[in-house]
């Protein structure tokens, strides 16, 4: 029994050191989608056809693959033509892409779901469109969209295990390597259990931010 | 909401011994039996894996020199054989639940393998060696020190590697690839500076791409390749070995032999 509680120190231990790229690509692809997301939506409702085509196209192609095909295409596809980005590089990117198109949809329908007295009310207090978003739309937008957010801000948790395909050492490939090694089920469970707590503060933190920002309702 | 959480930790602790403390049950051994009432035996295998067993050119059938020595093996005990495609890190597991009867694959024979599964006799040599570009100035193990190395993940590479910890200690970084081709394809990009593989498996890749990699003279320990059976199927293990040492030594054997690699290379 204490022999057992030890491997399951030891391979805690091992997972744990493994799930820190798993934490870093995750705060480089939350850093830097949400805000891309929210800039493309603004592209994507704008006035200029060409840009809500193009982005249209965007949303359609990488919502539309499997993000290990993507993942796999950044990695070793780019390489065949010259491009060798290194591995974390490879999957920030392709993670950042990815999600930015679903945040993308997501604020798009947040915004287009203010009600446009808002915009004629902003309108006749003299704001331009920038401020008009900045200080009315975006803040309400925001608001509504964090639950549909945090949804994604989960998932991703999960995806980061995809990196195992590029040979990155993560949480999972950790626990995978002492499966192998071990043949045993429990490094496994002591994933499942890392991989739980991280969402759980993910969920924390989102409900705070709802309550912060109930105030515009 | 203390009380409930330490309720839940509990029962997640006991799942988690429970899963590790399942133990092997000795029944008696029908195995052969079994094999021949249904009529066939199954074979998973990393269908990825070339030239061992992997999907062919032009339709889905999966080829290999193990699926031909595993087809004759079965014709030789009057069964039929199927091929089931298994992940590689979790092959020993749907064995020994009985998903499958065989691990046909380029199997190592290792010690910690030996303790879960049972092996047929050796029917195959197998170096593990180590590749890089054509171009590397890499050309000792020694000069590994400070490099990127990639291997499989699970495989017998990476137990051939953790042998010599000196070498493990003063690489750059190990990258461990879900499979073979994965880690020579980056090797390929350079992103990586060598790889340690199954000599069998690294040779055939040459042979598919040449002009890319080499083969340095030292390599990191020879071994050898066995059918993995389930501990619990002793008849069917002396069947199988029977007539594999048949095939071995008869025309059949060197006819796989030589289709795939150009000359007989089964062990006696």
């Amino acid at each position: 029994m204490e022999q057992y509680i030890q491997y399951v120190l030891d391979s805690s231990v091992f997972i744990l050191k493994g799930s820190i790229l798993t934490i870093q690509l995750y705060f480089a692809t939350i850093l830097f989608s949400i805000p891309l997301g929210i800039v493309l939506a603004l592209m994507k409702i704008s006035k200029f056809k060409f840009l809500r085509i193009a982005i249209g196209f965007y949303t359609w192609v990488f919502r539309g693959t499997p993000l290990l095909l993507q993942l796999f295409f950044t990695y070793y596809g780019l390489a065949i033509i010259g491009i060798n980005l290194p591995a974390f590089t490879a999957a920030a990117l392709t993670f950042i892409i990815n999600y930015s198109a679903y945040l993308t949809e997501i604020y798009r329908a947040g915004i287009e779901s203010i009600d446009k007295g808002q915009y004629e009310a902003s309108k006749a207090l003299n704001m331009n469109y920038y401020q008009t978003m900045r200080r009315i739309i975006l803040p309400q937008v925001i608001r509504r969209t964090i639950p549909p957010t945090c949804n994604e801000a989960i998932t991703l948790v999960k995806d980061t295990a995809l990196v195992v395909v590029i040979g990155m050492g993560d949480l999972l490939l950790s626990a995978k390597e002492l499966f192998t090694r071990d043949f045993a089920i429990t490094p496994f469970a002591i994933a499942a259990v890392v991989y739980l707590l991280m969402t759980t503060v993910i969920v924390y933190f989102f409900r705070k931010i709802e309550i912060k920002y109930s105030i515009y309702e | 909401m203390k009380n409930k959480s330490i309720k839940l930790l509990a029962l997640f602790l006991t799942l988690v011994f429970l899963s590790f403390g399942c133990g092997k049950d000795n029944s008696n051994d029908k195995s052969l039996k079994q094999i021949q009432a249904k009529g066939f035996f199954i074979v998973g295998l990393d269908d990825q894996f070339p030239p061992m067993g992997f999907r062919g050119q032009d339709n889905n059938e999966i080829i290999g020199f193990d699926i031909d020595l595993a087809k004759e093996a079965a014709k030789r005990l009057g069964v039929q054989v199927q091929f089931k495609p298994v992940a590689w890190d979790g092959i020993i597991l749907s064995l020994n639940k009985g998903d499958i009867d065989a691990v046909w694959n380029g199997m190592t024979i290792t010690d910690e393998r030996k303790q879960k599964i049972e092996f047929s006799k050796p029917y195959l040599n197998n170096r593990q060696i180590i590749m890089v570009t054509l171009d590397s100035t890499l050309s000792t193990i020694e000069m590994l020190k400070g490099k990127k190395l990639g291997l499989q993940l699970g495989s017998s590479s990476e137990t051939a590697l953790n042998s010599k910890p000196e070498v493990v200690k003063q690489l750059k970084e190990l990258k461990k690839y879900e499979n073979n081709t994965l880690a020579l394809m980056d090797l390929a990009a350079k992103r990586i500076d060598a790889v340690v593989v199954d000599e069998i498996v690294g040779r055939w890749n040459m042979a598919k791409k040449p002009g890319i990699y080499k083969v340095l003279s030292e390599d990191m320990g020879t071994e050898l390749y066995g059918v993995g059976l389930r501990k619990n199927d002793i008849t069917f293990k002396e069947a199988l070995d029977k007539v594999l040492t048949e095939i071995k030594n008869d025309k059949a054997g060197e006819e796989i032999s030589k289709k795939w690699f150009g000359e007989n290379i089964l062990l006696k």
